[in-house]
């Protein structure tokens, strides 16, 4: 009798707990349904439903909403910088991990103490440095901005390569094998849950980052835009009132590849990430 | 201490033993090796190494060329930051504006540092070109084999495929995280702000005023120094708060969900995931206008007549609840967010760790007859605290520049009644990097933001420096090999 | 043997940075030959002065607008393509930049912002200190060649206040575009009496007794101190880019009386002070009967009130016996040029274009956008628009404000301050410190 009590208790609070971190995503939901344009202040469900918000933001672009094009550029940056990353990711790891050498304490101290840095900062220089280049206003400026410093978070993913037996590591070497062959086909194939985490954590980045992205892409040609400026500047004021709908409509389509992504490889990310943070 | 001594000294030592190799080398080298001393590729052409030869000539070429063709027009202006104020002309012939040659101060930091770097880095190649060709020498007095270039690349992939490894992501790092980094750090001793911005103004150096003026609070007017103290103060509280509540509530949420007794633990699991799968900056926006003073939240309260009594025990003085408009009701529902968007996290991570725990422990205690109670307090909890403790440290960290939240939650919404910070532009809910980032952005106050910025990273490199000490004793590389 | 990493690491920099030094340089000479050239060339014709010049220029412009007008613009560069199409090739590109935010991305980077763009008045002065904005007087001799008017002609055609808002130290840095970035009252007619709307109390009272709310932006120095302009306080700017404020001080009654003004009107309860930015909502929400509010919101109110939708001039406010009329601040659009623009005539004529009689004219048949053009101003259609009606009777009482970067967040504090009630009307001595720190954090100096 207690075990059902307690059975019963515990899948109550679960689901108490589950709907309180659902109300915003059902709003978001909701509210990307509703016919009216503006924020809905009195009632939590449209008073009237309507797909127009999807229907204007995917087939009738304008030069505030050019959903479409927004979603294919940050599309493109997100694979790009997240190809780049992992694979950046993966090389320091890997040299950080599996192999000895003199400048490797100073070298992982020195990253430490970089990640400490407030980033935002530092954005006016890292602009100047890419309009000397004239990068900026292109999306492979972007990319650069955000995969050309990803070898500093490299600690999860050492911390994964430090689990794997270096007695493994060893005996390829007695077969003869090169660092770098060991690194393809010995490490690499027992990596996927750290991959596969690192992959997903740098897609996620374009789709997330609204600072970096506005100032580097300042030519005002919408057209050029990522998902989150884009969005973000629909909640302009002059703005708010016309798309505030737009704008949850775009936030649930962008959410929706997010979402089948992390459910897809959801094992994955949870034995990556722990793997790594058991050292830190 | 003694370690960092001991560092030191090492450090010193190699340095100084470089040195002497150097020093032995440029006096006892060959012609050759003499020779490399002005042309880098000499030495290795001599021992018929041409591929390195050309390669080292066509690297110190290339040095020269940047020096002359492009550093010369900016490093000899670094000591002032450029003299010649921006000027011009119409021309109604052409319907142009003719500019002179005016300085850019920002761009003389800029490229007078990247200078600098290059300089460094040629500096270190040659001292150790000339130390390689040396070696090289000797190698072939003694008539020992010198390596081929196919020999020295296959190096690359074997003993030193650390190097190959490292190379583009430290190239990246340097380009895009340690460059601007120093020049942030130049900032700070230079007057640029909204009175000295280029390109239409020169900015200069000022030394350590910008420091006086953040710590001095009996400043006229400018009351940094106050808002400083109440900033930093509300940091690391929100910073100790937000890490330790999603810290907590994951391990918990994820003891819930993974507990035998759970039905279906991977459909509650993805329910608390899809929250993460919103970009933050569309959650939160949402969330904050959820919780807007004429929010719907706001009107559901006031239909339950919460809001009502909540005026009646003289909690608020307003119509509406102020959830993120006031002091002390923002900070409570900032730290409440952070709970909404970090514990599905920390819930992924402690999931992880749960299901990992050895297991012939738990077996073993059950045997001796514990109570589940027990077995939570005395094998899981110490064991998860041990896994993970050390991202406690990272995380904290990036709580204190945890940038979005607070800036999505209150930018153009909480708006501060306390004078003294308004004279300051800051706010009672700002984070030291969202009160930089305000300064940057909307003030042009660099010089400030920087200071600022400087003090930030103390401040995290001491708590680092200490937490990594006491939670990370000795290298825990090897313990689970 | 880090040499390899170090040495494949300075090769990739130097190379390419040298490569893009040297790009530049190349640039750099390039352009000035081809000036050089089209100086010696169109230098021979400069005595025929607007005859069509026999090989037409490439001149290539960008151009930034608000989100909600592209389309407009694109037409307004169109038949200017067309009108100048003798003297050049324009390739002329039209990007978004906010009007109310234009000024943050200007700033950043000026040498990369747009040749022409458009900007809400207040931020004039930031832009001319920082160099981002050309003189429009030194444009003079290229206006009177091709548009066939003078500076003096731009001047003349637009409202006073407008072109007062686009000077500053008697140099003029912008083209007026609109006159409509000021505010008035809102109110729904089937609730309010005319009489009603006349001052603040009969306002309140009315409201009420409807059970509606009377909501307006105090937390904003934009806003806030139309109450103070109105009691004949001042802001200004002084030599050190400081503002100059005396609202601690007294005029035509203290400013301790304003404030307590304020709070009387604060204090009622049909009273509903909204945050910056979210008064269209409320207007949406259908709780109010009155708001103040510009042009922006006119749909939104007239969806509101539906047939109530009227607007007026804002009320007068009591101190003592007296009724004092509330000021506002009068805001315009203006569109400048940028001064590092490379071909700073044909900037200055478009910019000059998108704000001729014609397009104003244009932008408020399509857009309902209030013209601050004498002619287009006095004409019936524009004299019978409700909105645009009351914010030029607002604009009687309405003050060009002329403050420095420090005005806003201490008066913004200040304006919340009065919102949450959090200073007491009967403490005076309390009220007047709170002033003096505002008055101490406004008139601070800039950095």
């Amino acid at each position: 009798m207690k075990k059902t009590i307690n059975l019963i208790l515990r899948h109550v609070l679960l689901a108490f707990l589950a709907f309180i971190w659902l109300i915003p995503i059902v709003w978001l939901l909701v509210t990307s349904f509703s016919a009216y344009t503006g924020m809905n202040t009195s009632t939590f469900f449209p008073e009237e439903w309507s797909a127009v918000n999807y229907k204007n933001l995917l087939f009738s672009a304008d030069s505030v909403a050019q959903f479409p094009n927004w979603f294919k550029n940050t599309f493109i940056i997100a694979c790009f910088t997240c190809v780049i990353s992992t694979i950046f990711v993966l090389m320091v790891a890997y040299a950080t991990s599996c192999m000895r050498f003199k400048m490797r304490k100073p070298l992982m101290n020195v990253g430490v103490i970089l990640n400490l840095f407030p980033g935002v900062l530092s954005m006016i220089a890292v602009y100047f440095i890419l309009r000397t280049l004239d990068l900026t206003n292109t999306h492979l400026g972007l990319i650069l901005v955000y995969s050309a410093g990803a070898g500093l978070g490299y600690l999860i993913a050492k911390g994964f390569f430090d689990t794997i037996p270096t007695s493994l590591r060893e005996a390829a070497y007695l077969d003869g094998a090169s660092e770098a062959t060991i690194f393809w086909k010995v490490v690499i194939p027992m990596s996927r849950p750290i991959i596969v985490y690192t992959v997903i954590s740098s897609f996620l980045v374009p789709w997330m980052d609204f600072v970096y992205a506005k100032m580097m892409l300042n030519s005002g040609i919408s057209s050029q835009w990522t998902v989150a400026i884009g969005l973000y500047n629909m909640l302009d004021k002059s703005l708010i009132n016309t798309y505030f709908t737009q704008f949850c409509a775009g936030g649930v389509l962008v959410s929706i590849p997010i979402s089948a992504l992390f459910v897809i490889m959801q094992k994955f990310y949870v034995e990556g990430v722990t793997g790594g943070s058991v050292k830190g | 201490m003694s370690q960092v001594k001991k560092g030191l000294q090492a450090f010193f030592g190699a340095v100084g033993s470089f040195f002497k190799e150097f020093g032995q080398a440029a006096a006892k080298g060959d012609l050759f090796v003499k020779l490399s001393l002005i042309w880098m590729g000499a030495g290795y052409i001599r021992r018929k190494q041409f591929v390195k030869g050309i390669l080292m000539t066509i690297f110190e070429v290339a040095v020269i060329w940047y020096t002359l063709g492009f550093a010369m027009e900016y490093v000899p202006k670094f000591s002032t930051l450029g003299t010649v104020q921006q000027e011009s002309v119409f021309n109604i012939a052409t319907m142009q504006t003719e500019f002179n040659d005016y300085d850019h101060s920002f761009m003389i930091l800029l490229f007078s540092l990247i200078s600098f770097v290059v300089w460094a880095i040629f500096a270190v190649v040659y001292l150790y070109n000339i130390v390689a060709v040396y070696r090289l020498q000797k190698r072939a007095e003694a008539g020992l084999h010198i390596n081929t270039f196919k020999e020295d690349m296959k190096e690359y992939i074997n003993k030193k495929f650390y190097v190959t490894l490292l190379a583009l992501p430290v190239t990246g790092i340097v380009v895009f995280t340690v460059i601007p980094l120093l020049v942030l750090i130049l900032v700070a001793f230079t007057n640029y702000d909204q009175q000295h911005m280029p390109p239409s103004s020169l900015f200069t150096w000022v030394g350590f005023e910008n420091f006086k003026s953040l710590f001095s609070s009996g400043g006229l007017t400018i009351t940094f120094g106050y808002a400083f103290g109440k900033i930093l103060v509300w940091t690391l509280v929100w910073a100790v708060f937000a890490t330790i509540t999603t810290y907590i509530g994951g391990i918990l949420l994820s003891m819930l969900i993974n507990s035998k007794k759970t039905k279906l633990p991977k459909l509650w699991r993805t329910l608390f995931v899809i929250t993460i799968a919103v970009p933050q900056f569309v959650s939160l926006l949402l969330v904050r206008n959820f919780f807007a003073n004429n929010g719907i939240f706001n009107t559901f309260c006031a239909s339950i007549g919460l809001t009502d009594w909540f005026r009646d025990i003289g909690l608020i003085s307003t119509s509406y609840i102020p959830f993120l408009s006031a002091n002390g009701w923002a900070h409570v529902m900032i730290i409440l967010i952070n709970i909404w968007i970090g514990v599905p996290y920390q819930m992924l991570i402690a999931t992880g760790v749960l299901m990992n725990i050895p297991t012939e422990q738990l077996e073993s205690a059950r045997i001796d007859g514990a109570t589940p109670r027990q077995t939570f307090i005395h094998i899981t909890m110490p064991y998860v605290l041990f896994v993970t403790g050390p991202t406690l440290v990272t995380d904290f960290v990036k709580n204190i520049n945890n940038f979005n939240v607070i800036y999505l939650l209150t930018d153009g919404v909480f708006v501060t009644t306390d004078q003294l910070m308004a004279n300051s532009q800051a706010k009672e809910t700002d984070l030291l990097i969202t009160w930089l980032f305000n300064l940057t952005q909307n003030y042009y106050n660099f010089k400030m933001a920087s200071t600022i910025g400087i003090v930030v990273f103390v401040i995290c490199a001491v708590f680092t420096l200490i937490a990594f000490s006491r939670f990370l004793k000795g290298d825990r590389e090897e313990a689970f090999r | 043997m880090k040499k390899l990493v170090a040495l494949l690491m300075t090769m990739s920099m130097a190379v390419s940075l040298a490569a893009c030094g040297n790009s530049d340089t190349q640039e750099n000479t390039g352009n000035v030959a081809e000036t050089s050239q089209a100086q010696e060339s169109s230098s021979a014709e400069a005595s025929t002065s607007v005859e069509a010049p026999a090989e037409k220029q490439d001149v290539s412009l960008t151009m930034w607008g608000a989100e909600e007008e592209q389309a407009m613009l694109q037409s307004m560069i169109d038949s200017f393509k067309e009108h100048y199409a003798d003297y050049a090739n324009f390739d002329i590109q039209l990007g978004v930049e906010s009007e109310s935010t234009a000024k943050d991305t200007i700033l950043t980077d000026v040498e990369a912002a747009a040749d022409v763009y458009a900007f809400a008045s207040d931020q004039l002065i930031d832009l001319v200190k920082a160099g981002a904005l050309l003189s429009i007087d030194s444009m003079d001799e290229a206006l009177q060649a091709y548009a066939g008017k003078s500076v003096a002609d731009v001047e003349s055609a637009n409202a006073t206040g407008s072109v007062e808002a686009a000077t500053y130290e008697d140099t003029l840095y912008a083209f007026p575009m609109s006159a409509d970035n000021g505010y008035f009252l809102y109110y729904d007619s089937s609730v309010l009496t005319e009489e009603d709307v006349a001052s603040w109390d009969s306002l309140l009272a009315a409201a009420d007794a409807a059970g509606k709310k009377v909501a307006m932006t105090l937390a904003s120095g934009w806003y806030n101190a139309s109450f103070f302009y109105g009691a004949g306080f001042t802001t200004g700017l002084n030599d050190d880019g400081s503002t100059s404020i005396d609202w601690n001080g007294t005029a035509d009654v203290s400013g301790v009386e304003v404030v307590q003004a304020m709070l009387d009107i604060t204090g009622n309860s049909a009273f509903l002070a909204v945050a910056d930015g979210d008064i269209s909502n409320q207007i949406a929400s259908g709780t109010l009967c009155a708001a103040v509010s510009g042009t922006w919101d006119a749909t939104a109110a007239q969806e509101a009130f539906g047939d109530g939708y009227a607007a007026t001039k804002l009320p007068t406010f009591t101190v003592g016996e007296q009724q004092i009329q509330q000021g506002s601040v009068a805001g315009f659009k203006l569109v400048g040029v940028n001064a590092y623009s490379q071909n700073a005539g044909w900037a200055a004529l478009l910019a000059d274009w998108i704000t001729n009689e014609e397009n104003q004219a244009i932008r408020f048949e399509q857009r309902e956008i209030g013209p601050s053009n004498n002619n287009v101003a006095a004409s019936d259609a524009v004299m019978s628009n409700v909105a645009i009606a009351a914010l030029s009777e607002q604009s009687a009482y309405g003050v060009v404000q002329v403050v420095g970067g420090n005005y806003w967040d201490p008066t913004a504090t200040f304006g919340e301050m009065i919102a949450q009630g959090s200073l007491n009307r009967d403490d005076a001595a309390a009220i007047q410190e709170a002033l003096d720190t505002l008055v101490e954090g406004v008139s601070a100096p800039t950095q």
